[in-house]
């Protein structure tokens, strides 16, 4: 089975769905109002600063091939790698720039943590944590694919049309330089993940199809649920 | 207790894909929140669905039922002696009988309405008790085990989300089946999910009586469980003839609406199965009195929902799912399967092999977002009594002089615009159109054509 073109297709799809969007193009545009810069930026970092976390909860499931990987990538995220920059205090600083006072710092925190206990409190609808992870995973290199593909043009136009500073941007420049290397990684995670835990081609295309129903940027951006197939969307 | 206001909040949430069957397809719920709000400053929310195939309503016929009939009646009702009551089952029967029933032309129940007033109050008035429904409904089971349903469309799209619903380990799954296919539809998801999985169809009254037999015939050499509704709503008679031939037991939607209807397809014995719907049949207690109807006459049960329901509905039927004895399938609690957002704040949804947990939180035992509903809601109306209102003067009568004393607090909001009913006959509570931005004259028309009086600008 030819997982990683699988995965890297479903990847360029998705991104550009998100990039081709009429939300994002009026972002770069510039012609969105200040407050859909601030809701990007809000949603943004809610979805981000539990990386560490996902990622944690990542390398407790990985194959021993690629565990490595995700461990590093979670310390990175952590700023205890030895490059040392904490990527959620990245995000605080962002919103910071963005004139987040301290509570609406410490509410973004908090959202992002109420995720966090959904994950944990809400059912499952796979009967094992090999399902669920594979979802994740797959969710979580999506992301790093496409911010090592947008992230320096996404921080372009925020610094034209919102006014931040390369320094309130560094979270952007920073995954541009290191997704790049995390994609190449993320796609060898998830052929690894599916090889060392046995997925058939049909269940691992099935939960792909699960996962990418929607476009996953939207939905956790700009709270937008775009169908990305017509036909083969989960049904009930 | 009295309720002072109701709030009617007309939504449009997006569905992550159409649904669609041979009666309707559907891409968004319009489903309609009714929520109350004790004196004592108890909140409860209530939902129903408009479905004019099913019970004859129409969103505009529910929300004019609400306004004009149901908060009349609740708005003059005292509730003290219900929440007192020492036998909290009939106290749940006597808010149910609180409820005039409606009918109209083309209306064959205001079900749907009735149900989000009725599950409005028994939230709110279970809440201000602090007591769960569950402790009213003690459950049979230690968890509700829930159906997947899949839509009408093409057979490669069927097959598929058997194929989902196997991953999910879904043992039971009621597929929508119209004149197109039917058989090969239901051989094709036989073989994805092989033989262990529970089949079952819904025509949603597709088949003439003379081809529905043919049909039903072939079905049954597949292992299908139980057909559906599968000829219109019509004479119990008719579906009793289908139903004394048929090979698979035949279970009754669409012609099971009222308690008359119910009585009808016992005494015909037109069918094997009931599928209750709440919204359908009129909320909890109408829905337990067809149960028990049911029970009586040997039939077993689903506890069905309609497509798009919210977590306030879907937690109401996962209290009567539980309570019911015959219940042997279950439908609903789709939230954010189906939904773009859920209102409620925990996660309504099944899991693995459809099982969900019982529900033990006060009231519904659900957590709603209020931003959620206002996020999805396209009209909104507010209908406050009278007591209500006094109340309302008085405060905002507080608010005034507070700002008069304090004019630079800046904390204290005024009051929204809003118009007052002066009318009378139908009319008899106050109705207050709440419309602040720029929906307002949109909003405010509807209101004035659902009362009849002139409210002026």
């Amino acid at each position: 089975m030819a997982i990683r073109s699988l995965v890297e297709s479903e990847y360029a799809a998705q991104t550009e769905a998100f990039a081709s969007s009429d939300i994002f193009k009026s972002l770069r545009s510039g012609k969105a109002a200040r407050e859909v810069y601030d809701e990007f930026i809000t949603r943004l970092c809610r979805t981000h600063l539990n990386s560490p976390q996902i990622l944690a909860f990542l390398y407790s499931l990985a194959p021993p091939r690629v565990a490595s990987l995700i461990e590093h990538n979670m310390l990175e995220e952590l700023g205890r790698d030895e490059v040392g920059i904490s990527h959620p205090e990245l995000l605080l600083r962002l919103a910071r720039a963005a004139g987040f006072d301290q509570h609406a710092c410490a509410e973004l925190e908090g959202q992002s943590q109420d995720e966090l206990r959904h994950l944990a409190t809400d059912e499952i609808l796979f009967g094992s944590l090999r399902e669920f992870g594979l979802t994740v995973l797959l969710e979580v290199t999506c992301f790093e694919w496409m911010l090592s593909r947008m992230a320096r043009l996404i921080a372009g136009f925020l610094c034209k049309h919102r006014k931040l500073s390369p320094e309130a941007l560094l979270w952007f420049t920073h995954h541009s330089e290191v997704d790049q290397r995390h994609a190449e990684e993320g796609l060898d995670a998830v052929v690894e993940y599916a090889a060392y835990y046995d997925f058939e081609e049909q269940d691992f295309r099935l939960l792909s199809e699960i996962v990418f129903r929607e476009n996953v940027f939207l939905r956790r951006y700009f709270g937008k649920i775009e169908v990305s197939r017509h036909t083969l969307m989960l049904s009930l | 207790m009295r309720i002072t206001e109701a709030r009617i909040f007309g939504l449009r949430i997006p569905f992550v894909e159409t649904f669609s069957h041979s009666a309707s397809a559907r891409a968004r719920s319009d489903s309609v929140v009714v929520r109350v709000t004790a004196e004592n400053g108890t909140v409860g929310y209530g939902e129903g669905v408009a479905r004019p195939y099913v019970t004859g309503e129409t969103v505009e016929s529910f929300v004019s039922c609400v306004v004009n009939e149901l908060w009349p009646a609740v708005a003059s009702a005292d509730y003290a002696q219900i929440t007192r009551s020492p036998d909290p089952f009939s106290a749940l029967s006597s808010i149910s009988e609180s409820l005039p029933d409606h009918s109209a032309n083309g209306v064959i129940a205001g079900h749907g309405a009735r149900t989000a007033v009725e599950l409005a109050l028994i939230d709110c008035l279970l809440r201000s008790e602090r007591l769960s429904l569950g402790e009213i409904l003690p459950p049979k089971r230690p968890a509700v085990i829930y159906s997947g349903v899949i839509t009408s469309g093409s057979i490669d799209a069927a097959v598929r989300h058997a194929r989902y619903f196997k991953l999910f380990g879904i043992k039971h799954i009621k597929i929508k089946i119209d004149a197109a296919n039917p058989v090969e539809r239901v051989a094709a998801i036989r073989r994805a999910v092989g033989p262990d999985v529970s089949l079952r169809v819904d025509a949603n009254g597709a088949f003439e009586p003379v081809t529905a037999s043919g049909v039903l015939s072939s079905l049954g050499e597949l292992g299908v469980a139980v057909a559906e509704q599968p000829i219109p709503r019509g004479d119990p008679a008719e579906l009793a003839r289908l139903s004394s031939d048929s090979p698979i037991p035949i279970m009754a939607d669409e012609s099971l609406v009222t308690l008359a209807d119910a009585r009808a397809l016992t005494a015909t014995r037109a069918c094997e199965y009931f599928n209750l719907r709440l919204s359908k049949c009129g909320g909890i207690i109408r829905t337990l009195q067809m149960a028990r109807l049911a029970e009586n006459a040997g039939l077993r049960v689903q506890l069905g929902s309609h497509v798009g329901e919210t977590a306030i509905l879907s937690a109401a039927g996962r209290h009567v799912a539980a309570y019911i004895d015959q219940v042997e399938f279950v439908e609903g609690s789709y939230g954010k399967l189906l939904l773009a957002e859920d209102i409620s704040r925990d996660s309504i949804v099944f899991g693995h092999g459809g099982a969900a947990p019982l529900l033990r939180g006060p009231g519904l035992g659900i957590r709603v977002r209020e931003e959620v509903l206002r996020k999805y809601a396209h009209n909104i109306i507010t209908l406050v009594s009278s007591a209500g209102l006094r109340s309302r003067q008085r405060r905002n009568k507080n608010v005034s002089t507070d700002e008069e004393r304090h004019p630079s607090a800046g904390t204290t909001r005024k009051s929204s615009p809003r118009k007052v009913c002066h009318g009378s006959g139908n009319c008899s509570a106050r109705l207050f159109v709440q419309a602040a931005d720029k929906e307002r004259k949109d909003r405010f028309r509807t209101a004035t054509r659902l009362c009849g009086h002139s409210h002026g600008e």
